[in-house]
């Protein structure tokens, strides 16, 4: 009996969490009688189970609650808002009454009236207490279990196989749901240990196989097993996994609460539902995320009057989109309400003394809205019950990054705001290096870490002040600690170079930790570590990597501490112009350091970097004085070309999200942080202006011109629009089944027939005859004789696939 | 009734008794990774197939000696508050049940055991001193306040 119980609070419980969502869009559009079918069915559940179990008021509430809808599905009530909240009122009401079932909280019975006269009141005089529907009214629900809503109003023919199968019905009628089972979660953990420790025995197996040599059957065998096992370990990870929609569920409902409580008006649109992330990742997520939707509607969505007389639509819009960058999750809630006022910011700092109004007004834009993650700052004229209380902001942002996330706002006045939070896939499993310390070892989260160098690179140097040890690494100061010092353990003898890593932290100037090496990098499934281990400051948390000896993993914010590095706050106090905290570094953009083929060291941004690749000279076809390279039959505009290429060259592939480039250069040879902002702007020709790195200073290629140049050669709008090809010759077989699949791959259309149908971009033929031709479009005729013979000139050999997809190219362009 | 089930071992000598609702079970343990900057009861970490247990060497924490020295073998393995533990002893020798219960501590005993010692139980005549392993992972005495 318990555990039927507990199945029906869990079940109750579930199902509400879906319909919340559900009640606003059926309020939105009360038509909707398959949304109202969802509904009256969960009452319907509640009710017959509850007669079952002997649960009177779940009854009541439900069976109240049940003759409304049942009403309205008959068309004698509308779904007006006032019954709408009546009976969201009722399902909060089943819902605090499953869960004090489950706990010792009760909820006074005497309540339950009141709920039940708003029914009756919203009902508009009909009578609501009216018997259930007649089969004939309700022919517009066609849901299968009609026959048991029929039979519930015979309370005494309740059998105890129904509610059982009544309970499966809210979510097995649910035809967009898929088929899901509920399991402990206790359950998937051990699970998760026990694959972990098959992971760990294959290991140990796979070494001692290695030192004692096995014969190749043996070994072939033990490959498939492991590599089940390491499957396995994959599916396993991913039951951890849960889609964004439960994020979201309880959004809808919360907005049309507010929206009604400060008489706004405001439109929800959520995407990116589908999206899975990891469920302790979607439990960190709710709080802040609720917060941020809270803060948009109250200070960001104006009043209905307000949003009119600025020329915008009564109702605000609140968007919420979830995707998956890599392996971080993306959301961004953006509202198209006023925007954040900087000013009403910048005087509450001011007045907060964190600093004067001389070095307010040197703060930068992105500086003003970052001070809304200020403790205590909030733009808030006044206190609201929903927000605005200054406890706001900062604790959001100190529960995102506390999760490895960090999180952006852009703000324009009277247009709105977004706020984007990014956050690891998962807690528990990050990407990791390993690095040694004497005997021990030791993870960094690859995220801290910026960038690795030798300590004897060209780029460092380090100096001794006081005390302090300074690495100066491309002109940027930072304070020096080695890991060894730090943990308090010997320096152990080493021949080559120490290896420097710039560490980031949350709290703190980035800094260079100096470890002995750095060993490897893998992905660490991440534990949290005892407390008598986390007393010691420096460790977030342990890991046990596949050789099976357990490791601690750094916490790049404690290391910072315990070595008394300065902190962040101490270096606004000394430094008020510069950035305030790490959220300004957004200011720097990553570049690409390349030589150019004359050996000029120049800079790109690196985000139009696609790949760097090595093309071979017979890739590269140069036609009419240009070039393009043929990557998997598609011809890409290629700059920087000498001529006939002898030999293989080093390429930048750039993307501009659309279109590729091949840009030839030299050599790659670094990546750089570089402001934003060039130090002096040319705008001549590639060069976009000049930017100081170290010693000297670099040109910064404008990407913009250089998509601009590809584009005028290649002509017209052929970039987006397929080359139409006409084959003249349709009977010939080889144009037919030889060149027309060629010509589709590469992204053309193929057409057979005459020149005078249509208005083909380019004409194919065997031979160049006056009959092909059709005004001024171009004809490629193309010999089978290797050798150009006197009866063709100008043709090309049918095989010679570069030449043909080079003259295509370049004779549409030629039209163009 | 489980109540009077004990696990009875000795450290640095001394008998003792811990109650068997506490324990998960007693391995021998493999090889433990060093922890820099922590408490020096605290030995390091061993791994127990898939878990990882934090070892805590109990007599280096009740004498406050450092006892890296000595080569650990037993441990007692329990869950607290979340978190795995492999506790150090010198020997097990039973567990099994102890009817007379816990009883009072008779005589002045040694300031070092006193603010781990919650009893005494008897097995085969002998006297064990009852402590509880939640007092070795926090500071001694507070869990007993809490309680």
């Amino acid at each position: 009996m318990d555990e039927i119980l507990g199945e029906f609070i869990a079940e109750t419980l579930e199902t509400l969490d879906v319909l919340s969502g559900e009640v606003v869009a059926w309020e939105a559009d009360p038509t909707d009688s398959s949304r109202l079918d969802a509904f009256f069915r969960f009452f319907h559940t509640v009710k017959g189970s509850c007669g079952f179990l002997n649960l009177p008021r779940f009854e009541r509430l439900a069976h109240g609650a049940e003759d409304v809808l049942a009403a309205v599905r008959r068309g004698e009530r509308i779904a007006d808002p006032a019954t709408v909240t009546a009976v969201l009122a009722v399902m909060d009401r089943i819902g605090a009454l499953a869960r004090s079932i489950g706990g010792d909280e009760q909820v006074p019975e005497s309540d339950d009236d009141a709920l039940l006269d708003a029914l009756a009141v919203s009902s508009g005089g009909f009578e609501i207490f009216a018997p259930l529907p007649d089969p004939i009214g309700r022919d517009e629900a066609p849901v299968e279990e009609e026959e048991d809503e029929l039979r519930v109003e015979a309370p005494a023919s309740e059998t105890p196989q129904r509610p059982a199968v009544a309970t499966v019905q809210p979510t097995g009628n649910r035809e967009r749901a898929p088929r899901t089972i509920r399991l402990p979660l206790a359950l998937i953990d051990q699970l998760m240990n026990g694959i972990s420790d098959m992971v760990l025995a294959r290991n140990d197996l796979a070494r001692k196989m290695r030192d004692h040599g096995v014969d190749p059957d043996l070994e072939s065998s033990f490959e498939r097993l492991s590599a089940n096992v390491a499957d396995l370990r994959d599916m396993i990870s991913k039951t951890r996994m849960q889609r964004v929609d439960r994020l979201y569920a309880a959004i809808p409902r919360m907005v049309r609460d507010l929206t009604r409580e400060l008489g706004k008006k405001a439109t929800l649109d959520l995407d990116g539902g589908d999206v899975e992330m990891d469920r302790e990742m979607i439990e960190m997520v709710v709080d802040p995320l609720t917060h941020i939707v809270r803060n948009a509607l109250d200070h960001g969505i104006e009043a209905p009057a307000d949003r009119l007389a600025a020329g915008k639509s009564e109702a605000g819009m609140l968007t919420i989109v979830a995707r998956q960058s890599g392996n971080q999750i993306v959301i961004e809630i953006s509202d198209d309400g006023r925007g954040i006022n900087r000013a009403a910011l910048v005087d509450k700092a001011v007045s907060a003394g964190l600093f004067s109004t001389i070095e307010a007004a040197s703060l930068t834009d992105a500086e003003k809205l970052n001070l809304i993650f200020h403790p205590g700052l909030t733009t808030a004229a006044q206190v609201t019950s929903i927000s605005g209380r200054g406890v706001g902001m900062d604790v959001v942002r100190a529960n995102i990054e506390q999760i490895g996330g960090v999180i952006g706002i852009t703000s324009i006045a009277g247009r709105g705001t977004t706020i984007t939070m990014r956050v690891p896939l998962t807690l528990t499993i990050i990407p990791g290096l390993i690095v040694r310390c004497g005997e021990l070892f030791f993870a960094m989260p690859r995220g801290n870490v910026v960038e690795l160098l030798h300590q004897n690179s060209s780029m460092v140097s380090i100096e001794t002040i006081g005390g302090a040890r300074i690495a100066t690494i491309r002109g940027e100061r930072h304070s020096l600690i080695e890991l060894e010092d730090v943990l308090g353990r010997p320096r152990a003898e080493q021949t080559g170079p120490r290896t420097l890593m710039v560490i980031r932290s949350s709290s703190g100037q980035p800094y260079v930790l100096g470890v002995q090496a750095v060993e490897s990098n893998e992905e660490l499934v991440i534990r949290p570590a005892s407390p008598v281990i986390t007393a010691a400051g420096v460790f977030a948390g342990m890991t046990l990597p596949d050789n099976g000896q357990p490791m601690l993993l750094l916490d790049a914010a404690g290391l910072a501490q315990v070595a008394e590095l300065p902190l962040r706050d101490a270096d606004v106090r000394r430094a008020p112009a510069a950035a305030p905290d790490t959220q300004a570094r957004a200011e720097t953009i990553q570049a690409l350091i390349y030589r150019e083929r004359d050996g000029t060291s120049r800079l790109l941004p690196l985000a139009v970097v696609d790949r760097v690749e090595d093309l071979a000279a017979a890739q590269i076809v140069a036609s009419d004085g240009l070039a393009f390279t043929r990557i998997e039959d598609r011809l890409l505009p290629t700059l920087n070309t000498s001529g006939a290429e002898s030999a293989s060259v080093k390429s930048l592939r750039l993307h501009d999200g659309q279109d590729q480039i091949c840009y030839l250069i030299d050599d790659v040879v670094d990546i750089i942080e570089v402001p934003a902002k060039l130090d002096v702007r040319i705008g001549a020709g590639r060069i976009a202006g000049l930017v100081m790195v170290g010693e000297a200073q670099l040109e910064m290629i404008d990407p913009f011109m250089l998509f601009a140049e590809a584009a005028r050669r290649r002509g017209g709008d052929d970039a987006t629009r397929p080359i139409q090809c006409l084959i003249a010759d349709a009977e010939d077989p080889w144009m037919r089944t030889i060149l027309a699949p060629l010509l589709v791959q590469a992204g053309h259309e193929v057409r057979f027939g005459q020149a005078s149908e249509g208005a083909p971009d380019i004409i194919l033929c065997a031979q160049a005859s006056a009959a092909h031709s059709a005004g001024d479009v171009p004809v490629i005729a193309l010999r089978d004789s290797a050798e150009p013979g006197a009866t063709a000139p100008g043709s090309i050999y049918r095989y010679d696939r570069d030449t043909i997809m080079a003259a295509i190219a370049q004779a549409v362009r030629r039209v163009a | 009734m489980t109540d009077t089930l004990f696990l009875f071992a000795s450290i640095a000598s001394a008998p003792i008794a811990i109650r068997a609702r506490e324990i998960e079970a007693v391995v021998r343990l493999g090889d433990i990774v060093p922890i820099p900057l922590v408490a020096a009861h605290v030995r390091g970490l061993a791994a127990l197939r898939s878990r990882v247990l934090t070892v805590i060497d109990m007599e280096a924490r009740v004498f406050g000696t450092d006892g890296r020295g000595h080569q650990a073998g037993l441990a007692v393995v329990a869950d607290i508050a979340a978190h795995s533990y492999g506790f150090l002893v010198d020997s097990v020798s039973d567990i099994t049940q102890a009817p007379g219960g816990i009883q009072p501590i008779r005589g002045r005993i040694d300031p070092a055991w006193a603010p781990y010692a919650g009893g005494l139980v008897e097995r085969d005549g002998r006297s064990h001193l009852l402590l509880s392993l939640g007092d070795f992972v926090s500071a001694p005495g507070t869990t007993a306040l809490a309680a």
